[in-house]
């Protein structure tokens, strides 16, 4: 009888413990999950041009799920320490619907973020940026937004382009049917900018002399904070997953075992 | 003896090499990387090519001529019977398609003190030694519509076609061609590709998504096996628990009639 009531407390003692680190991981996970819908790089119009933001719904799922994980971790440990049938029944349902949520944020992550290709915002990029005519509120919000965003890109990171500027000669764009190759081989923001904010040299921008034009692209800076929000939540949403699964298979056992 | 030194001077910066076929030149390409673009070429200037035909008393200028490659079985004189400089204009020859056109007039570049390409790093000097230096045809997008422009129109050239250019010494006063360069090697202008056939698959799928997923999917398999298991344990043992809590209270009432029949 003593060996089982060890048991039982070393069981309830590995519950409780359980429960109190998906509590701070479910505060961790809304914490990042916040962070990464607050888009500090300003990379979400980008995302929502291509109509492929879903990593972004990832993120709210996350915030919310972060937030239930907390809260049934603290009736878990109620549930466990009472040793109350309804109230693990209770738990052990909310926490699988949660379970549910969290493996949807995950798997939505991951697989989105295989989509985030070079091309990807390459044929964005010609066919938005700097668009006159557009045909409708949607379409001319959305032009509006590219732009601001490619604007704002290349000048604050010296890039251009996705790989280079050579995607401004080698393709046709929105941008090219309004401003002539002869003035514009590429957007003035390519070119390297003096204090006041215009080209410190144009003659030497347009004709591509080194020093005077960005020369690399600004597919790193725009892949490296959408890489990182993607894996940051597909693969800490993963860990919290095997852990729960683990807390939630003890307390399945020990629900099964509380005598009425 | 002087020119000769500066034949050296010239080798020994490295840049400009005057000893090549009399061709006009495509500009450096380590200082022009965006050349030739889609409407525009920027050549080199002819640099001490014209030296042996100057006369050091009289004043000459340079003339450019441009046409399209195709033009050259219609028509690729640049000088009229009486050796002048043909005056042939950008919508004349319909873009250099029917001859010549002349694009360009200017100073002969000083042979003496070419400009040095090094300079081209420092902000101060390179707008004078891109000057200096190149001419770039199809620079002005706006003469053609200009009703009012009266110097040498250059406007861009056309897409995905082949240039020829030639450079001609004329002397200013009587207007005379003294001398001509050939015509350069065909140069190109650049062609574009629609968007529309930009490929934005993404190609396979990524292992962590494979991997995300896959023991995601067993993983919440076993915990709806989990929970089958254990409702249905719950569910079973009440029942035994309570057969044998009637079988207790049945031995314990079959015991107890007994000692009352005793007592009597």
């Amino acid at each position: 009888m003593a060996k089982s009531d060890d048991g039982i407390r070393i069981l309830q003692g590995l519950l409780v413990f359980g429960n109190v680190v998906i509590g701070m991981c479910g505060i961790a996970l809304t914490a990042e999950c916040i962070f990464f819908v607050s888009d500090p790089h300003g990379l979400y119009p980008l995302l929502e041009a291509t109509e492929n933001d879903d990593i972004y719904a990832a993120a709210w799922i996350g915030i919310f799920v972060g937030f239930a994980l907390f809260a049934l971790s603290i009736l878990g440990i109620i549930g466990v320490i009472k040793s109350n049938r309804t109230l693990l029944l209770v738990y052990i349902i909310l926490m699988l619907i949660t379970y549910a949520f969290e493996m949807a944020s995950c798997i939505t992550a991951a697989t989105h973020q295989d989509f985030l290709t070079p091309n990807l915002f390459l044929k964005q990029m010609l066919e938005r940026y700097q668009k006159s005519e557009t045909e409708n509120n949607n379409d001319k919000w959305m032009t509006e937004r590219v732009t601001d965003t490619w604007n704002k890109l290349m000048l604050q990171n010296q890039c251009c382009g996705v790989r280079g500027p050579s995607d401004w000669q080698e393709y046709l764009s929105a941008f090219r049917i309004t401003h002539k190759d002869a003035d514009f081989p590429w957007p003035h923001n390519c070119c390297v900018m003096d204090a006041q904010g215009s080209p410190v040299n144009l003659d030497g921008c347009k004709l591509g002399v080194p020093g005077y034009y960005n020369s690399n692209g600004c597919y790193d800076t725009i892949s490296g904070p959408m890489n990182t929000h993607a894996w940051g939540v597909a693969w800490f949403g993963f860990a919290i997953l095997c852990w729960t699964f683990c807390v939630l298979l003890g307390t399945m056992f020990y629900w099964s075992r509380i005598e009425y | 003896m002087c020119s000769l030194w500066v034949v050296l001077a010239f080798c020994c910066l490295g840049e400009l090499r005057a000893d090549q076929n009399l061709k006009p030149q495509i500009a450096a390409p380590q200082l022009a990387t965006n050349n030739p673009t889609l409407t525009t070429v920027a050549l080199e200037k002819p640099f001490c090519m014209f030296d042996s035909s100057m006369s050091p008393k009289k004043s000459y200028v340079i003339y450019l001529y441009a046409m399209k490659e195709s033009a050259s079985a219609i028509s690729s004189l640049v000088t009229d019977n009486s050796s002048k400089p043909l005056d042939s204009t950008f919508q004349q020859t319909s873009g250099g398609q029917l001859g010549p056109y002349k694009a360009a007039l200017f100073d002969v570049p000083n042979c003496a003190s070419p400009p040095k390409l090094a300079d081209a790093g420092d902000v101060n000097k390179v707008s004078d030694v891109l000057k200096q230096y190149l001419f770039r045809v199809g620079d002005d997008a706006t003469c053609l519509y200009d009703p009012n422009f009266l110097a040498v129109c250059n406007p861009p050239l056309a897409p995905d076609t082949t240039y020829r250019f030639k450079y001609v010494l004329v002397e200013s006063t009587e207007g005379i061609v003294k001398d001509q360069t050939l015509w350069s090697d065909p140069i190109k202008t650049r062609r574009v590709k629609l968007p529309l056939k930009i490929d934005t698959w993404p190609g396979r799928r990524s292992g962590s998504m494979i991997v995300i997923t896959s023991i995601q999917s067993v993983l919440v398999f076993f915990l709806l096996a989990g929970l089958l298991a254990s409702v249905s344990s719950a569910v079973m043992r009440p029942v035994n628990s309570s057969a044998e809590t009637r079988h207790v209270s049945q031995t314990i009432q079959q015991s107890e009639p007994r000692p009352q029949l005793s007592s009597e």
